[in-house]
């Protein structure tokens, strides 16, 4: 084309094809335009706090839109977070509470879980019956006599009142059974005829084919007990014994419910290891090759 | 199936140790509620008596904390198809191979990982009344900030409140729930369908619905118990005031403030026998044999 005139054709297929590839690139552009707006919804409570929290002047953080930029940004409020909260204390509390619970979640379901998936036996059938029942009734409601029990026991105020009654997970248990059902019967046949017992054929074949379900059981398991506020706040009693779910929210709605700055410093403190073991972990349950 | 040198007691073993923290921290308590609902309990002495129904009878005649709860507890089962609604809408958002899905699949995530307690902390801020909500209203919208409800403390509005934070903190996990179920719907049948001229709408409605069947079972089923099951959310951000009272937080009210443990546990039970009839229902509605298999 030499000249910048196009003929009536010419240009009406040019309007054509532009349309085209706008039409094309729609509902892409509505995609991402759509996720914008949800992420904005989602996190804007989030990044108010961060920038809240940095703000060592706290004239500003209610002003909209000023608030969602650090005014004087600082530490000062972190720094009387860690002096005024016992923080180091919470966190060692949750991180043993998680891990013992974790652990011992892992160590009763896998076996279980094996039972139902690989062998048969009388009962099988109403036992998993029994336990579809109970994922279907609130646990909640489990509570008044699970206080009575340990009352009774004595053991109420203690590390272990939080964490046994939490240890039996129907949940793990069907997960696991699912795990070990996926796995092909062959290679299982194969070391059952070459003389395995059934406890080597879970620990040396089974749960090295089942490692991801493990791996989701153990992170699921983890982050519920990390983030459980109720039952624990139920039964502890001394402060130096709760995990930080309990502690943070009491302190801050508490003696230091009237400085926003510390409650947001500490909900920022409160967050992180959350939100760095999901970092770390994601790719277990998020990710496009889960399955795989 | 025959299985030589496998025997049931190899069964009991591996499954014995689960089943006895099962029975004693789950099903006793269970069972123990069922007893209790239909006696008076007398804690200091550790009396029992049989009253019959008296009380059931007694949650039917208390129009002014058990009503209200009931009610309140039925309006919270509005958050299940919204949950359902965005999470299903999210993860088809998120599904394909596109740059930069992961990280948003990431970013909605991140609220599930966040305690309940630590979240209300945050949102009890953002609700106050002169918190950001109302600031973000008068500025964007020009309300008067003296005409913005008191969100928290407002019978009006607090059981909304409490239940858009309800929403926030776990569209995220059904999200995922999705996302994992969408993976397994077959790919040759989908290009078949695009090949036919089936268009996204079609393909949604009998392709991809009738495939993930049972992941929207799986999801609306644990959803609907969530919802129903809503304490601890309403306990951090409203303490049960401004009429946001549950059914779960009427039954440790009336145990632990009230000392009667018959009536709470009496409230237990119905709630249980609803958890499972609902669950009953949605089986029928979305299982197997259910509407996405057969049509609408």
């Amino acid at each position: 084309m030499s000249s910048t005139i196009l003929t009536p054709n010419q240009s009406l297929r040019c309007i054509l094809s532009r349309a085209q590839r706008l039409a094309r690139a729609t509902p892409e552009l509505a995609r991402y335009g759509i996720l914008l707006a949800m992420t904005m919804l989602t996190l804007f409570p989030l990044v108010w706090v961060v920038s809240s929290a940095l703000s060592t002047d706290t004239g500003n953080i209610w002003h909209f839109p000023s608030a969602f930029w650090p005014t004087r940004p600082g530490f000062f409020w972190f720094e009387r977070v860690l002096a005024e909260i016992p923080f180091g204390r919470y966190l060692i509390n949750s991180l043993g509470i998680a891990i013992i619970t974790t652990v011992f979640i892992a160590l009763l379901a896998i076996p279980c879980g094996y039972a139902f998936a690989m062998i048969n036996f009388r009962g099988k059938t109403p036992l998993l019956t029994l336990l579809v029942i109970t994922l279907m009734i609130p646990s909640e409601l489990s509570m008044i006599p699970n206080y009575l029990t340990f009352s009774r026991l004595g053991l109420i105020d203690s590390y272990s009142s939080v964490i046994i009654p939490n240890l039996a997970s129907a949940f793990g248990v069907l997960l696991m059974k699912q795990a070990f059902q996926d796995l092909p019967r062959e290679v299982l046949e194969a070391a059952r005829i070459d003389g395995a017992g059934e406890w080597q054929l879970l620990w040396h074949v089974a749960l090295p084919m089942a490692r991801p379900m493990v791996a989701t059981l153990l992170i699921f398991s983890f982050v519920q007990s990390w983030n459980d506020y109720f039952w624990p706040s139920v039964v502890l009693k001394s402060r130096e014994k709760m995990p930080l779910a309990v502690g943070i929210f009491h302190d801050l709605t508490g003696p230091f419910a009237v400085s926003t700055g510390m409650i947001l410093a500490a909900v920022i403190l409160a967050i992180i290891p959350a939100l760095l073991l999901f970092a770390l972990t994601q790719r277990f349950f998020i990710s496009r090759n889960a399955e795989n | 199936m025959a299985m030589p040198g496998v025997h049931q007691r190899h069964a009991w073993i591996m499954a014995s140790p689960f089943l006895l923290f099962f029975a004693v921290f789950t099903v006793w308590p269970l069972l123990f509620n069922g007893w209790l609902a239909f006696h008076d309990f007398h804690l200091r002495t550790g009396n029992t008596l049989w009253n019959g129904f008296a009380n059931f009878v007694a949650l039917a005649e208390d129009d002014s904390t058990f009503h209200p709860a009931v009610k309140n507890s039925a309006l919270f089962l509005l958050t299940v198809p919204v949950i359902q609604i965005c999470a299903l809408a999210l993860a088809l958002l998120l599904n394909p191979d596109k740059p930069l899905l992961g990280t948003f699949r990431v970013l909605f995530y991140t609220p599930v990982v966040i305690a309940i307690s630590i979240g209300a902390l945050v949102w009890r801020q953002i609700l106050m009344p002169d918190g950001m909500l109302t600031w973000i209203g008068a500025t964007l919208l020009g309300v008067d900030m003296q005409q913005m409800p008191d969100w928290l403390n407002d019978q009006r509005t607090a059981l909304w409140s409490v239940m858009a934070f309800f929403c926030w903190k776990h569209i995220g996990y059904y999200m995922v729930l999705y996302l994992a179920g969408l993976q397994a719907v077959p790919k040759t049948l989908l290009e078949a369908a695009t090949l036919d001229g089936a268009n996204y709408g079609m393909r949604l409605r009998h392709v991809v619905f009738p495939a993930i069947q049972p992941v929207i079972l799986l999801s609306t089923l644990l959803c609907t118990i969530s919802a129903l099951r809503a304490f601890q959310e309403i306990l951090v951000m409203t303490g049960g005031d401004a009429d946001t009272q549950t059914v779960p937080l009427y039954v440790f009210g009336a145990a632990i403030f009230g000392l009667n443990f018959g009536v709470a546990a009496a409230a237990a039970l119905l709630l249980t026998l609803v958890c499972l009839g609902l669950a009953w229902l949605q089986w029928k509605w979305l299982g197997e044999d259910g509407l996405l298999r057969r049509g609408l």
